[in-house]
């Protein structure tokens, strides 16, 4: 009997005090390139063990390399220069990629491999091989070469496949494309589904894409038709309220959701009892074998006893339900 | 979310019949750099962060949060930023600047901590950007306490050798991006916000600010609202007594369509962001407002840098037909989606945009 409401994260993890102080001190030339690497991997055997604490299902490394989502690419990709920082809200900020050339891998093929093998190795279970999609890295970044968005983003879905394929190649039975720009715009959601629709071709492994913080009323039932296998989408941060927009389209039966039950940008830790409730409601409308449960979005803006909090809330949650509908 | 109005409200309907004549209470005010030529402002936010060294929002912040500042420390801070703000609009030349809403931590945050019964609640993103603010919450009936809103601006004008404008959320879009809790009428709650926003404006009369430019990106962005509910609520919002103009901007969208409602409205100015809209300046060319144009050239959320000589271009058409002492330039939104180098940037090429047109 398969295991049901399967339980993963979205991809980052807050990066432990000394993660954080050793890249501080590699920026001022501190540390070398290889003692950095050695607290990234530290940092990523603490998440790993974190997650086998609590006994998640599928699970993510954390991106402890990675600075930013969009930016980490853009610094290892050839096209790209570096802005200074830009604020995305409170008191973050990132430095927002220019595309000054034709974008390509240059010498980083495989860029997202190694750090997957890397935590590959730490479990036994599944580990996600994390990427950012072709049009969330044109969105979020600042266009100054190409003559349209349409030929940026198809340049970069070439790019985002060929990284796909090394991770598959690499063994990752999970590719996930994150998309979270993709509600920004309605009128090019055909552009988005059609670049997807050329990272996960011919792939073998499942692939998902998480979405988060849109107006997803813009953009359904199209975004049914995003060439993945799984939609993964933010839903504690509104109270549900995307629960009451999903059940006035019935759920695609090629498609899981992975629904985001507590909310990564707020201090709180929620109940088990309101999470039981979200999920309760949201098996009102998406079939059991088709839902998952995680966070809103990656867990790097709360600190990590606030991760390990809301995780542990959500795997509470989850097995109380499974317990009480006899699920294994 | 709320939906459409059902019938009137009753702030509506006293105001319904009044008849306004367009800019009558803003003719009152006399621009200190009024010169009978093209004027140059900015629109709203500016970055926290110098671009080089200087006073930096962000580190004080990470400061403080690791006890290293004082809230002393941290509040001069952000007045050390903000002269920097107001010292680059002066040296620039700009006919009208905000603060760079720099103590603001989004649009809604000096109105939320004016008003009982909101709160800001979890991040949304803010429309095609990505860019995340805290939406508002109601949670009982509105009430206008006051305070921050006006004492910052005071701040601002105390500093700053150029005439301050405040930058506040429209009321569309206060009501597209708020959650309520507590009315479940949207007639009752849109005439309680037109009520405690007309309180907010007449709090800040006395302050040294000279406008209030409401920021409507939602009428540009969808059509849920109808010209009707703009033109009425607007018109119950705006007191023509007041010593202080009220203009309204548009960006993010089409704003041609809203062109005709908008100029027979008592705003002082309507800003157009030409950079999401290019066909504005096609109709602007051709059509001439009663009322002042601020047009939106320059692109602030592209680091591709514009010349004057090509704006100089586009707006030929423009300034003739609407003449130049009715004509602003500005950026196409806030400046805070720019990094530093390239927002300061932009501000000196409408110094530069400015000088080559008026020259």
């Amino acid at each position: 009997m398969a295991k049901h409401l399967l339980t993963t994260s979205v991809g980052s993890f807050p990066k432990p005090n000394k993660l954080l102080t050793a890249r501080t001190q590699f920026r001022r030339g501190q540390i070398s390139a290889e003692q950095l690497r050695e607290s990234e991997e530290d940092a990523t055997r603490q998440v790993i063990n974190l997650q086998e604490a609590l006994n998640l299902d599928i699970f993510v490394h954390g991106e402890m390399e990675r600075g930013d989502m969009v930016a980490y690419f853009a610094e290892h990709w050839q096209g790209f220069s570096e802005s200074l920082p830009v604020r995305s809200y409170g008191n973050r900020y990132y430095k927002k990629p220019i595309v000054e050339n034709v974008v390509s891998l240059g010498d980083s093929v495989g860029l997202t491999v190694v750090s997957w093998e890397k935590a590959s190795r730490l479990t036994s279970h599944p580990v996600k091989g994390m990427l950012t999609g072709p049009y969330t890295i044109c969105d979020w970044s600042f266009n100054a070469y190409y003559p349209d968005r349409r030929s940026l983003v198809m340049d970069l879905a070439q790019l985002v496949h060929e990284e796909a394929v090394a991770l598959e190649k690499a063994g990752a039975k999970y590719i996930q494309i994150d998309e979270p720009a993709i509600s920004t715009r309605p009128d090019e959601l055909d552009l988005a589904i059609e670049a997807m629709a050329i990272v996960t071709q011919g792939l073998q492994a499942k692939t998902i894409s998480h979405i988060c913080y849109g107006d997803f009323e813009t953009i359904l039932p199209g975004l049914y038709d995003l060439p993945v296998d799984q939609l993964d989408l933010e839903a504690a941060n509104q109270h549900f309220a995307l629960l009451d927009l999903l059940a006035r389209y019935p759920w695609p039966k090629s498609k899981e959701l992975a629904l985001g039950v507590v909310d990564v940008h707020s201090h709180r830790i929620e109940s088990v009892d309101e999470v039981k409730a979200g999920i309760r409601r949201a098996l009102e409308i998406i079939p059991l074998d088709q839902l998952l449960i995680d966070p809103d979005c990656g867990l790097k803006t709360r600190t990590w006893d606030e991760a390990e909090q809301k995780l542990r809330v959500m795997m509470t949650a989850v097995e109380e339900i499974r317990d009480e509908d006899g699920l294994q | 979310m709320v939906a459409g109005l059902r019938a009137p409200c009753p702030v509506l309907k006293r105001r319904q019949s009044s008849v306004i004549p367009a800019c009558s209470g803003t003719e009152i005010m006399q621009d200190r750099r009024d010169t009978g030529k093209m004027k140059t402002t900015v629109m709203g936010s500016y970055p926290k962060i110098p671009a080089g060294p200087g006073p930096s929002v962000r580190s004080a912040i990470q400061r403080f949060e690791k006890g290293l500042l004082t809230p002393s420390q941290l509040f001069e801070t952000y007045s050390q930023v903000i002269d920097r703000v107001l010292e680059l609009a002066n040296d620039t030349q700009l006919d009208r600047t905000t603060d760079g809403q720099i103590r603001w931590y989004d649009l809604f945050d000096p109105i939320v901590r004016d008003l009982d019964n909101v709160h800001s609640a979890g991040l949304i993103r803010l429309f095609d950007n990505n860019f995340y603010v805290r939406h508002p919450v109601i949670t009982g009936r509105l009430q206008y306490q006051g305070g921050t809103l006006a004492a910052w601006c005071r701040e601002a004008v105390s500093r700053s050798q150029v005439p301050i404008k405040v930058a506040l959320p429209g009321l569309f879009t206060f009501l597209d991006l708020q959650e309520d809790t507590s009315y479940g009428d949207t007639d009752a709650l849109i005439a309680d916000l037109i009520d405690v926003m007309r309180l907010t404006v007449r709090h800040l009369v006395g302050t040294g600010v000279v406008e209030v430019q409401w920021d409507e990106p939602s009428l540009v962005r969808s059509s849920s609202w109808s010209r009707t509910q703009v033109r009425q609520a607007y018109e119950a919002l705006i007191d023509p007594d007041l010593e202080i103009e009220q203009s309204i901007a548009l960006y993010w969208g089409e704003s041609s369509p809203w062109l005709d409602t908008l100029s027979q409205l008592p705003f002082s100015r309507i800003s157009c962001d030409a950079v999401s809209d290019p066909h504005v300046l096609d109709v602007l060319a051709t059509d001439k407002l009663d009322i002042a144009v601020g047009l939106g050239v320059i692109d602030a959320r592209n680091v591709r840098m514009e010349t004057p000589e090509h704006l100089a271009r586009l707006l030929q058409p423009i300034l003739r037909r609407q003449g130049h002492e009715r004509t602003w330039i500005h950026p196409s939104c806030g400046l805070e989606f720019l990094p530093p180098d390239r927002a300061e940037q932009k501000v000196r090429l409408l110094r530069d945009t400015k000088f080559l047109i008026n020259a």
